[in-house]
């Protein structure tokens, strides 16, 4: 009996042996399954590393994220510490074990922060690191979750594909002041390659104490910012990889997203631009200079010339007056040539010398009434007009405010022209003003005489460029030149209208300075 | 340079200072046609000019001018400071000063004034204009306007 029921004990032992095995199976297939059911969890997150580490940091799980994004393999990482994720600078200053420290010491961490892929570049993550403990409290390790910020849907790819397209350097920088993203102008402008800038400070590229200030623009709203900024470009001075400056100009401009405040510096090399505007200014100086030049040249030779021409032309016409008919009737000639030789130059030099004056000692502007600025111009020209028998007419003129006399004198060389270029019939001339839309008046000199060809409009403002020879027309060729500087002079210009045959219509145009 | 026409007793002292010999000569050429007597005296620069008034060097024998013709651009001193130095001079301010130049600067013109000039005349750039010139001088200065005597 007592073997059966022996018998019957170890079946029933190993009847229960073998259940157990088969449950232990059971239970080890269903954790198996359980644990690879995580680890496909864990390793279809690509976008996050998520591993885990002992106390001290050493690293004991790995997933495929991590390795996406850190650039490890789990066979290469696992059982090294987790320190080598972060900048060299980092590690020196004991970060890897100071949030270690923190995070057990609070239970877990959120930071962001600049860190370090296998290949030496960086990118800024976003990391959160839980203590592990068991029932007792007693640390076992730590978990890390993490991601690529560059990634993330607003400072990502789009993103950086903005950047791209940017025509300037374009540079991304979070609160901490480093350097997040940056375009491929910003590569060539500075002569870093992209991975040996990101995560840097960006005060090594700016200077200093502007880098600060760019960061703190960036902590305030995104409002301020822009409402302080509008317009206004900054210069400043960047520096290369080789430690050569060069000018800047930096537009800031705030982004707030969940990550928190970025800001987007567009920085733009404005050496040409500089060199172009250095140019100028000393061109404009160049030009000032010689003009200046100039105006004392014509008066100092017209002037100076003067005295000895004075004595040529003296004592020619003294020989002429007291030895006419007492030579030869060559020396008679001679002399004659000499004498009108004489006198036309003595002309053009007076002429050359109101030129050089023509509007350099002009007056205050004043109102005044440009109809007795008329008066006095056809008072001066009384003989001529009577002697032509000229006809002169005008409106009524306005009150404008400029220098009277020399308007006076602009009337009297364009009305003494009309009286003077006339043809067959007596000399009409018509002179009248009208107010524009803006904010000038335009005077008109019309008058009947022989008219310009328009190939000449050009032409007759030259200095002493004349369309008529000297048996024609006496004259030198000066008025409408000295018209046309003194206009310049007051801020109007001058132009003609008119057909040979038909009579020419000279318009000036001043500025109504009231604006009434 | 210092020479005179003329040595007439009953003479108008007439002193020209003026350093172009061409001008000297067309001012003599003017005056041939004076109706009164002239003797006048040249002085080339402002310095002889001034020893020419004050009777030292040379000029020990020299007479007070009726008149002065003055040019402003002189060598070695310059016409502004002869008409300054003649109108500080209780002796010499009461002899009539006439500017006779080329300079037309209105700067000149009212400097001129301001050191008591008795007038101002541009030399016209013609023969006729300047023998007209010399000619009215001679006519108003030296006929029509009554001189003070020499003050004793």
């Amino acid at each position: 009996m007592a073997s059966r029921q022996n018998t019957g004990v170890r079946e029933a032992a190993e009847n229960h042996l073998a259940q157990t095995e088969s449950e232990r199976q059971l239970v080890e297939e269903a954790l198996r399954g359980c644990e690879e059911r995580y680890r496909m969890l864990l390793d279809g997150i690509q976008g996050y590393a998520i591993f885990m580490m002992d106390p001290r940091g050493q690293i004991v799980s790995w997933n495929a994220g991590a390795e996406r994004i850190k650039g490890y393999s789990a066979e290469e990482i696992i059982g090294h510490n987790f320190s080598c994720f972060f900048p060299p600078e980092d590690i020196e200053r004991g970060a890897p074990q100071e949030v270690l420290r923190i995070t057990a010491a609070n239970g877990r961490h959120e930071e962001r922060g600049m860190r370090v892929r296998k290949d030496g570049s960086r990118f800024l993550a976003s990391v959160n690191i839980t203590a592990l403990r068991d029932a007792a409290g007693n640390l076992r390790g730590f978990s890390e979750f993490s991601h690529d910020l560059s990634e993330s849907k607003e400072s990502g790819a789009k993103y950086q594909g903005l950047l791209e397209a940017a025509p300037d350097a374009m540079v991304v920088v979070n609160q901490a002041g480093e350097i997040v993203l940056l375009n491929l102008q910003a590569e060539k402008q500075f002569g870093y390659r992209r991975d040996e800038l990101v995560g840097q400070k960006v005060k090594s590229i700016i200077p200093e104490g502007f880098a600060e200030r760019l960061i703190a623009d960036g902590t305030r709203t995104a409002a301020e910012a822009l409402a302080q900024q509008i317009g206004t470009g900054i210069e400043l001075y960047g520096r290369r990889k080789d430690g050569s400056d060069f000018p800047i100009e930096i537009m800031l401009s705030p982004l707030e997203n969940s990550e928190g405040i970025l800001v987007t510096a567009a920085i733009r090399n404005i050496t040409e631009r500089k060199r172009s505007e250095e140019h100028l200014v000393k061109t404009v100086a160049e030009l000032n200079r010689s003009n200046d030049e100039l105006q004392q040249f014509a008066y100092v030779a017209s002037h100076d010339l003067q005295e000895p021409l004075r004595m040529v032309a003296s004592y020619t016409q003294l020989l002429a007056e007291r030895y006419k008919g007492r030579l030869d009737s060559d020396a008679d000639e001679f002399i004659a040539y000499a004498v009108d030789g004489s006198n036309r130059m003595q002309v053009l030099i007076q002429d050359l010398l109101a030129y050089s004056r023509a509007g350099t000692n002009g007056k205050a502007h004043r109102k005044i009434s440009s109809d007795n600025a008329l008066k006095e111009a056809l008072t001066n020209l009384r003989a001529t007009i009577q002697e032509s028998g000229a006809v002169v007419t005008h409106d009524l003129l306005p009150m404008i405010t400029t220098d009277g006399t020399q308007l006076a004198q602009i009337f009297q060389n364009l009305v003494g022209n009309a009286v003077k270029y006339h043809g067959a019939a007596a000399p009409r001339v018509h002179v009248s003003a009208a107010k524009t839309g803006g904010d000038e008046w335009i005077f008109s000199v019309r008058d009947n005489g022989l008219g310009i060809d328009p190939q000449y409009f050009d032409r007759i403002f030259v200095l002493f460029q004349r369309l008529h020879g000297q048996t024609e027309f006496k004259g030198t060729g000066i008025g409408l030149t000295i018209c046309k500087k003194m206009l310049e002079r007051l801020g109007g210009r001058i132009w003609v209208e008119s057909q040979p045959g038909k009579g020419s219509t000279f318009h000036f145009a001043l500025p109504e300075k009231d604006g009434k | 340079m210092m020479e005179s026409i003329g040595t007439d007793a009953k003479a108008i002292e007439v002193l020209l200072v003026e350093d172009s010999p061409g001008d000297v000569r067309l001012t003599r050429e003017a005056l041939k046609t004076a109706k009164v007597l002239i003797n006048l005296y040249v002085a080339s620069d402002g310095t002889e000019a001034m020893a020419f008034l004050k009777r030292e060097g040379g000029h020990t024998n020299a007479p007070r001018p009726d008149l002065i013709l003055l040019d402003l651009n002189l060598p070695k001193k310059d016409g502004r400071e002869v008409l300054g130095e003649i109108k500080e001079s209780p002796a010499l301010k009461s002899i009539p000063v006439v500017i006779l130049t080329t300079s037309a600067s209105e700067a000149d013109i009212l400097k001129s004034y301001l050191l008591h000039a008795n007038c101002y005349i541009t030399k016209p750039v013609d023969l006729k204009g300047f023998l007209n010139v010399v000619k009215s001088i001679d006519n108003f200065w030296l006929s029509v306007v009554r001189l003070p005597h020499e003050p004793r």
